[in-house]
């Protein structure tokens, strides 16, 4: 019922859209952005427990970071004026910087926002802990030296150079411990109080957050670098990409994101707009579980490789939100190998399914996010395996199921996407490339390829092997090794699409630069009328 | 009157009560059997399994169903709903925020679409099958038949972003968002409260459209049993012999058929008014208007069934209780169970 409404609705839109075409347009005021996108997945506005995209966007603009990266994966100075490497790790001097209370920023709020990230323990932890980080050792590991000097040790099992990427994310921003405190109840770090407000030293302060409805932030005056440009900005919930176009159309709204593909097809070359691609680093993947007993085979695993038509759905379907690519580190990254020739090709599929003992093929469910563009890519998907024999069942379903039975390798095909933390190929390929525990008794439901039962010890290894090596020549070499060791293994988490974040601005905002990690800032965008 | 004593009235209570119960029982159990992962939105998709563990612990999940059940039970005894995995607030204090606004849309639309519906049911009637009858007949049936969702679109397609007459999505426009307090919850009462008329007059842009698309279906089902109930009567021998006497139609109408129908409009009004509080689930969504359809589907979403139990709860009971009072309407007013009762 719903996509036949929507088929009509696309036919009355147009129409009415032509009619109507010289009509008034309203406008927000100039000194406040609105942005509309979907805030269905903000359950957190604590930068020490949220992950999701959304939320980091908003928390990028309320707290700074010892460090942050720049959109092309430089790291540059934030709350950190400068910083030396010495071979047990970093010391860091802070600027002079005030958090949104008042207090000052000193390095002992560094190691009380550090030292809350792994005592919390959520997903936001998982980055550091990753690198052997852990709440038992970071207090000795991160020390304040006096006021303004923050020492941070290596762990042992990190580089300096990857720590800051890592000291670059959300999950490391810096919190006014001092207004935390307050709000501790039940041991909790002031969790409870901190996920709606804030205490940051960011340019913006939240002003209010009712989730699903609205998050309104404030500039905060007395930014260090300056007042930002704007008084106010509204991230507004509008679930339904027909409505958030109609808004933009408008101008009732300045930024949209989280729009659908037809929707975003009508802002093509269209006047007084602009879209942006963001790229992310991460990946469509179409995830196999190697649990199970067709797709434990790595003849079936390549089988189904060289079953999909990525040309063809790049063009129909993906559209401005991927480009095809079967290596998971995006092309123009440093290091990066050129993709392996999986193409469709029914002949070669079909030989390597008899191969491997399955010549009249076999059936597999394949479980997605009904979501675009994930939804057209099952579909699509579907369809072309048919034709090298391996029929495909679609189940599709919410966030919450479709997560669930990932973490519970309850599936045999899914489609999750996955995010990069850093410009390369580490930071893109480590969650395809490390497994070190594939039993079922390890429960590393945190871990990607656990959830595929992929058991890569070798890769595993390779992987924390690069992560140390501290001489940029011999690690790149480790990084192409990576890559070639992923590719003849056969993937059963097979990257078919680098990911882009499409968004559409109205022409009147300026200095509005779409970040690969969702932490872009919002100081310095400004909106003046062009026309 | 008699009739409705004491003791027939704590038959319908208790009546009230036992479906409530039902309602509860069931849609906690499917809440607690859906694959749904609340544990792993908090927590988030790559937390390890002690997190994971510790927060399941935490909301209480790992006990077996009816433990969780009668937990729950015994928090509604005390008035609490549990607290929201989405907000973290207590239920019953997000449904306090979400409610109002649901309230005053479907309040409004149920004023618009009686008192379109009515008179149009009754001019139908009147009229029939001539041209007016026909007319409404369609109208009716398209009101009946459209999805509220596509209705809603177009009507923002056509209203909203080509004749720039109404309000977009939301309840106000961006800009006015927080400038006024929240005293009742109803954004027009409190805006004229706080003498911000302007906040007023943009609210009422914004409420119009989807206020009218919510009143439609249910103004469709107004009109059509307005007109039977209508026609009904006419062929009843009081009114012939109204006319006869040379009584006009329009008093015939107004003074004769429409008290005597007034008591089945009742229940009509009330069984559509319950209706409209469901039917905002869909307009609200479309809408981006934050009430309790919004906030009950994106708790679905997450599979946050605290939440979805309690605004299942409050919907039903509505719904119930509306009946009840139908009901109990029903046997105040109507002459044939007064004339019985004596």
């Amino acid at each position: 019922m719903k996509h036949f409404s929507r088929s009509l609705f696309v036919g009355v839109a147009l129409c009415a859209l032509t009619l109507a075409a010289p009509a008034l347009r309203a406008a927000t005021p100039a000194d406040q952005l609105v942005i509309g996108t979907s805030l269905a997945q903000v359950l957190s506005l604590d930068p020490q427990q949220a992950t999701e995209a959304k939320a980091n966007e908003i928390m990028s603009n309320l707290y700074d970071r010892l460090v942050a990266s720049t959109p092309d994966g430089k790291i540059v100075p934030q709350l950190a004026e400068s910083w030396q490497v010495d071979d047990k790790g970093i010391t860091f001097k802070l600027r002079d910087a005030t958090f949104a209370s008042g207090n000052p920023v000193t390095s002992k709020d560094v190691a009380y926002s550090l030292g809350r990230l792994l005592k919390l323990d959520q997903a936001a932890a998982a980055n550091l802990k990753r690198v052997g980080y852990t709440k038992d050792n970071i207090d000795q590991l991160v020390k304040a030296v006096d006021d303004k000097t923050v020492r941070i040790d290596l762990s042992g099992e990190v580089t300096s150079e990857l720590l800051l990427y890592r000291l670059a994310m959300v999950v490391a921003s810096v919190v006014d411990s001092v207004e935390v405190q307050k709000h501790v109840a039940n041991d909790d770090y002031g969790n409870a109080w901190l996920r709606t407000h804030s205490a940051g030293s960011g340019p913006f302060t939240l002003n209010r957050w009712t989730p699903n409805e609205l998050v309104i932030l404030d500039a905060n005056k007395d930014y260090v670098s300056g007042a930002p440009k704007m008084r106010r900005v509204i991230v507004r919930h509008v679930p339904e990409s027909q409505v958030e176009r109609l808004m933009l159309e408008r101008g009732d709204i300045d930024i949209a994101s989280a729009l659908t593909a037809s929707d975003l097809a009508t802002f093509d070359n269209k006047k007084g707009f602009e879209i942006q691609r963001v790229p992310t680093g991460g990946f469509y993947v179409l995830s196999m579980n190697a649990g199970n007993k067709y797709l434990s085979n790595p003849k079936v695993r390549e089988a189904i490789a060289y079953g999909i038509d990525y040309k063809g759905i790049e063009k129909t379907i993906m559209g401005p939100y991927g480009r095809a690519r079967t290596v998971p580190v995006p092309e123009n990254f440093e290091y990066a190998i050129p993709s392996p020739d999986w193409h469709l090709d029914v002949a070669k599929a079909k030989e390597l399914l008899a191969e491997a003992g399955f010549k009249d093929g076999f059936t597999v469910n394949l479980k997605t996010i009904a979501q675009t563009p994930r939804i057209d890519l099952a579909t699509a998907i579907q369809a072309s395996l048919a034709q090298i024999g391996i029929k495909v069942d679609i189940q599709q379903g919410n966030g919450s199921d479709i997560i669930a039975a990932h973490r519970a390798r309850n599936f045999d095909l899914l489609i999750p996407q996955t995010g990069s933390y850093m410009p390369n190929v580490l930071g893109a390929m480590e969650q395809f490339a490390s497994n070190p525990d594939n039993s079922l008794e390890a429960n590393n439901a945190g871990n990607f390829v656990w959830r595929s039962a992929w058991d890569i010890p070798e890769l595993t290894a390779l992987t924390a092997k690069a992560s140390l090596e501290r001489d940029p020549k011999r690690r790149g070499e480790l990084y192409v090794e990576m890559q070639k060791m992923f590719v003849d293994q056969k993937p059963a988490v097979l990257p078919m699409f680098e990911r882009f974040e499409p968004i559409v601005l109205n022409d009147k905002v300026h200095g509005y630069v779409g970040h690969p990690n969702q932490t872009t800032r919002l100081e310095a965008v400004t909106k003046a009328e062009t026309d | 009157m008699k009739e409705l004593s004491v003791k027939e009235l704590a038959r319908r209570v208790t009546h009230l009560a036992v479906s409530l119960f039902i309602l509860l029982c069931v849609t906690f159990v499917i809440g607690r059997i859906l694959p749904a992962d609340p544990v792993g939105a908090i927590v988030g998709e790559l937390a390890d399994p002690t997190a994971y563990a510790a927060m399941r612990q935490k909301l209480g999940l790992d006990l077996p169903i009816y433990q969780q059940f009668l937990i729950y039970l015994n928090g509604l005894a005390h008035g609490d709903f549990g607290t929201a995995v989405l907000t973290g607030n207590p239920v019953s204090s997000d449904l306090a925020q979400a409610f109002p606004a649901t309230f005053e849309l479907a309040t409004l639309a149920i004023l618009i679409s009686t008192f379109v519906g009515v008179p149009l049911g009754l001019t139908a009637a009147l009229f029939r099958d001539t041209f007016i009858d026909k007319i409404a007949r369609i109208v009716a049936l398209v009101g009946h038949s459209i999805p509220v969702f596509w209705f809603g679109i177009v009507g923002l397609v056509i209203f909203y972003a080509g004749l720039n007459w109404v309000g977009g999505p939301g309840r106000v426009d961006v800009f006015y968002e927080g400038m006024v307090t929240p005293q009742t919850g109803l954004l027009l009462v409190d805006s004229l409260l706080q003498g911000e008329t302007e906040i007023f007059w943009n609210a009422a842009g914004h409420i119009i459209l989807p206020a009218v698309i919510l009143a439609y279906a249910a103004m469709a089902y107004i009109t059509r049993m307005t007109r039977s109930f209508t026609l009904e009567q006419l062929s009843q021998d009081y009114v012939i012999a109204a006319r006869a006497k040379g009584v006009g139609p329009a008093r015939t109408v107004i003074g004769h058929v429409l008290p005597n129908i007034a008591v089945q409009l009742i229940t009509i009004l009330a069984i559509s008014y319950g209706g409209l509080l469901e039917g905002a689930v869909v307009t609200e969504i479309v809408f981006s208007w934050p009430g309790i359809g919004q906030y009950m589907t994106n708790a679905l979403m997450i599979g946050d069934m605290n939440a979805v139990v309690a605004a299942t709860i409050i919907i039903g009971f509505i719904f119930m209780f509306l009946n009840f009072l139908a009901d109990i309407a029903y046997a105040i007013f109507d002459p044939r169970t007064r004339e019985a009762a004596q």
